[in-house]
């Protein structure tokens, strides 16, 4: 079999190496040899051996960790739509229309974001970057299911290009793409991301039936922001609307299509610490940022204030696209801080961040996203500063008589 | 004593150690050294083509240090000097056809003790040794006439399949080392360390030194990353370092006056029939002591696979490294094997099943790259493989791509040693060669200092 693969590899490789006819596919050429086969080229210079990890595995590992995000996620959207119109609906149904709903949603972001990709890669001569895979894959998770597809692909290639390529692909960016794609989506046709018309289909023909009387599309964390002021109110509403605090950390809420589901990304997260892919520090900074910064505002607040500032720690941590980012996005390692204590520091500001916008911001009801972005620019500072400080203790020691 | 306990770096489960006794070889025909594994040397000859010898005849001197001698290991004739690129002296061959000896001065042991460092350096340099002797950092030569920091004698070797004291050193070298330990005191006014990895008899009952024991995975066994633990050099000073079993001919060198040519090499990996330990003279043929060979296509490397030396199997062995290492050559290719779970092969990583356990037997490796070079993915894991305290290794290198030398030197240039910088190359899942990045950095530091 691998015989067979590689003599039909070597029949065609004139064609595409340089001065062949097809010179202009390699990318693809060699994107597909070593999607089949591993490669065979042999150590030159350095190191004679070499573990056999790469960056394909890599990267293919962190889609392997979202799949139970997109699981949960796909039965959910199927879930949401029926729960709208107000029919009873069994769970293959309901996965049925999650896949209808969700499908062309992440095809398009391969489709597209795959052409721009192969794009820079014939212009700029490198082979296919496997980061692509996580970055289309994650893009869409983070969109509403009534997401126009034609801005599923805009964003995907924003993101792909502006977010990555133009610093010179994987492991240059300063931004995480997926969500460069999404900030771009977001602050373009803010409409149609986020608020209550997303939910409600926006008049959309993806919900087919009429809308049950009464539902308003507001996702878990629209509910809890618009609660009356006052202790406990967020918590109700939040229970008034249906959702307790288990149906949140499962997923069965609105929201974006991957991101429902807190332990769809904590069994994700445990995947990826297991096989040594993401950093747990940054995980467990960014929780604890949340608990610091939302106990600090419930500590600060009173019986008149905004209902949010009462809304305790471990709701924080399930509501929204907190759990999903602290899991998927803040880890990326191209743009997290680098070092150890640097990502305790950037996990921590996210965590806090996060919570500080949900909760004082009116115009945002979720903060995630711009607090992985904020902290994306200033992971660098971050570890400037680590960097100086381990430079400084390790002159120290040389220099100590 | 001190006991340093290495938490970070790897042993590579590499197939293909040699042990047991060593097996005594009938003399080479030919013999050779190769004057560019001498960093800081200029080699001027000393015989010329043609040129009748005896063991320990001079062969040829640094230029700058006429002092600095290397001795011939057999007696017999100058058949050859290979040159490289620039004319450099690759391969200095002298054939054997005897056994005289030169007569070098000799000492008791008891001359040896208390010496001053102008005689103890002269006492070296006579013997032909003085190039076993390396500074860090650079690992250049060391300089007779400047005063080292400290000196390290290092016992302990962790290279993949590389001979350590156990395979290399006896009972009966005790005294020879205690010789060489006595001598070597002499050039420093600072400490003599002894950094071992465990009890062997030409250790135990040594005096003059401070030992310090090492125990942990490579690189916990390279002497410079004993340094950088025991006593780093401070501001421009140098600490001196040389192997034990180098020592160890330096001091039968000095007791015997007679140039100690005898030395084990070990036989290794996958592509040797049988891996062994051999007892012959310094620089005899690789194809000498290696013996037979498997595989169609080999690759063979002077030293360790992580930074020996892949030179042409017709060479000669190595003056540093113990170790010829045999690499079968052909590279399988697996199919779809990034998404396999690839249970038969071993990984340093975790996404790999085997990267949860060591592995229960030796690996048939071979020297695929296994991947496509991409940027630098800092995920965090060179760091779990650099021993030397507050280096970060990421920023590290890309000071050094950058072209920024002083930025480099703070963040530990100099003392990052370049096995720490091979394993970062062996587990880097990008391909990225650190190892050449760091040497070339060093050279711009060599260039420009």
């Amino acid at each position: 079999m691998i015989r067979q693969v590689e003599a039909l590899f070597d029949g065609v490789r004139h064609h595409f190496e340089a001065g062949g006819k097809l010179e202009l596919a390699w990318p693809l050429f060699e994107g597909a040899e070593t999607f089949l086969l591993t490669p065979g080229q042999r150590t030159r210079h350095g190191a004679h051996v070499r573990d056999r990890m790469d960056m394909k595995r890599l990267m293919i590992f962190v889609v392997y960790a979202l799949v139970p995000c997109i699981l949960m996620g796909w039965w959910n959207v199927g879930h949401q739509a029926y729960l709208a119109e107000g029919i009873a609906a069994t769970v293959p149904e309901e996965i049925l229309r999650g896949g209808v709903a969700m499908l062309p949603i992440i095809i398009t972001s391969y489709v597209v974001g795959g052409a721009a990709e192969l794009v820079f890669c014939v212009v700029r001569k490198h082979e296919i970057n496997e980061g692509f895979l996580v970055t289309a894959m994650l893009f869409p998770l983070t969109l509403p299911p009534t997401i126009p597809l034609w801005m599923v692909g805009a964003g995907i290639v924003f993101g792909v290009v502006i977010g990555k390529e133009v610093f010179g692909g994987v492991g240059m960016n300063i931004l995480n793409p997926a969500l460069t794609a999404r900030a771009f989506v977001f602050f373009t046709y803010p409409a149609q991301i986020s608020g209550a018309k997303v939910w409600d289909g926006g008049g959309k023909d993806w919900f087919a039936g009429p809308l049950v009387d009464g539902y308003t599309g507001a996702t878990p964390l629209l509910a809890a922001t618009g609660a009356e002021r006052g202790a406990g109110s967020a918590v109700a509403a939040l229970n008034e609307a249906g959702w307790s605090f288990q149906s949140l950390a499962i997923g069965a809420v609105p929201g974006s299509m991957g991101e429902v589901s807190a332990i769809g990304a904590l069994l994700g997260g445990i995947f990826l610490v297991v096989v040594g892919i993401a950093s747990w520090r940054i995980m467990l900074a960014c929780v604890i940022g949340v608990v610091a910064m939302s106990g600090l505002m419930n500590g600060l607040a009173g019986p008149e204030s905004m209902a949010m500032m009462h809304l305790p720690p471990h709701y924080h941590l399930v509501m929204g696209g907190f759990a999903f980012g602290a899991v998927f996005m803040a880890t990326d390692p191209c743009s997290s801080a680098v070092t150890p204590t640097g990502r305790w520091i950037y996990g921590f500001c996210i965590g806090a961040l996060c919570v500080l916008v949900r909760v004082v911001n009116p115009a945002y009801p979720e903060g995630m996203m711009l607090a992985i972005l904020f902290m994306n620019v200033f992971a660098p500072l971050i570890d400037y500063f680590v960097v100086k400080r381990t430079t400084r203790r390790r002159i120290a020691r040389l220099a100590a008589a | 004593m001190a006991h340093h306990a290495v938490k970070k770096g790897l042993d590579i489960p590499i197939a293909g150690r040699a042990s047991g006794e060593p097996i005594q070889l009938d003399p080479p025909g030919t013999v050779a050294w190769n004057p560019t594994e001498f960093r800081g040397i200029v080699p001027k000859l000393a015989a010329r083509e043609g040129d009748e010898v005896q063991v320990g005849s001079p062969l040829f001197f640094d230029k700058a240090n006429p002092s600095i001698v290397f001795r011939s290991p057999v007696a017999g004739k100058v058949v050859e000097v290979r040159r490289g690129r620039r004319r450099v002296i690759t391969d200095l061959v002298v054939e054997r056809t005897g056994d005289e000896q030169v007569e070098l001065q000799s000492f008791a042991p008891d001359e040896l003790k208390g010496m001053s460092a102008e005689a103890a350096s002269e006492a070296i340099l006579q013997s032909g040794w003085w190039g076993a002797l390396r500074t860090r950092p650079l690992n250049h030569v060391a300089r007779p006439e400047q005063a080292p920091q400290s000196i390290l004698i290092s016992a302990f070797e962790t290279g993949p399949a590389q001979p350590g004291a156990a395979e290399l050193m006896t009972a009966e070298d005790a005294e020879a080392l205690q010789a060489a330990v006595h001598v070597l005191g002499a050039l420093t006014s600072g400490a003599v360390y002894l950094a071992a990895g465990g009890d062997h008899p030409a250790l135990s009952g040594l005096s003059g030194v401070e030992r310090h024991d090492f125990s942990g995975p490579h690189p916990a066994g390279d002497p410079t990353v004993q340094i950088n633990l025991v006593d780093p050099p401070r501001g421009t000073n140098r600490v001196w370092y040389m192997r034990a079993w180098d020592a160890v001919a330096l001091g039968h060198t000095l007791l015997s006056g007679r140039f100690h040519a005898e030395r084990v090499y070990a036989a290794v990996g996958a592509g040797v029939k049988t891996p062994r330990l051999v007892r012959t003279v310094l620089g005899a043929p690789m194809k000498h002591i290696v013996g037979d060979t498997q595989g169609t296509e080999q690759r063979w490397i002077r030293g360790s696979v992580l930074t020996g030396e892949a030179v042409d199997a017709n060479r000669w062995a190595p003056f540093y490294a113990r170790a010829i290492h045999v690499l079968p050559a052909e590279v399988p290719r697996s199919f779809l094997g990034w998404a396999l779970p690839m249970l038969g092969s071993w990984s340093f990583h975790r996404a790999f099943l085997s990267g949860f356990t060591r592995p229960s037997r030796a690996v048939d490796m071979r020297p695929g790259l296994y991947g496509g070079e991409r940027a630098m993915v800092p995920t965090g894991v060179y760091g779990k493989v650099v021993a030397t305290p507050d280096i970060l290794p990421e920023f590290l290198f890309k000071s050094v791509i950058a072209g920024d030398l002083e930025e480099s030197i703070q963040l530990g240039l100099l003392d990052m040693s370049e096995e720490e910088a091979a394993l970062c190359s062996y587990i880097c899942p990008s391909k990225i060669e650190f190892d050449v990045i760091l040497r070339d950095g060093l050279e711009i530091y060599e260039r420009e200092a």
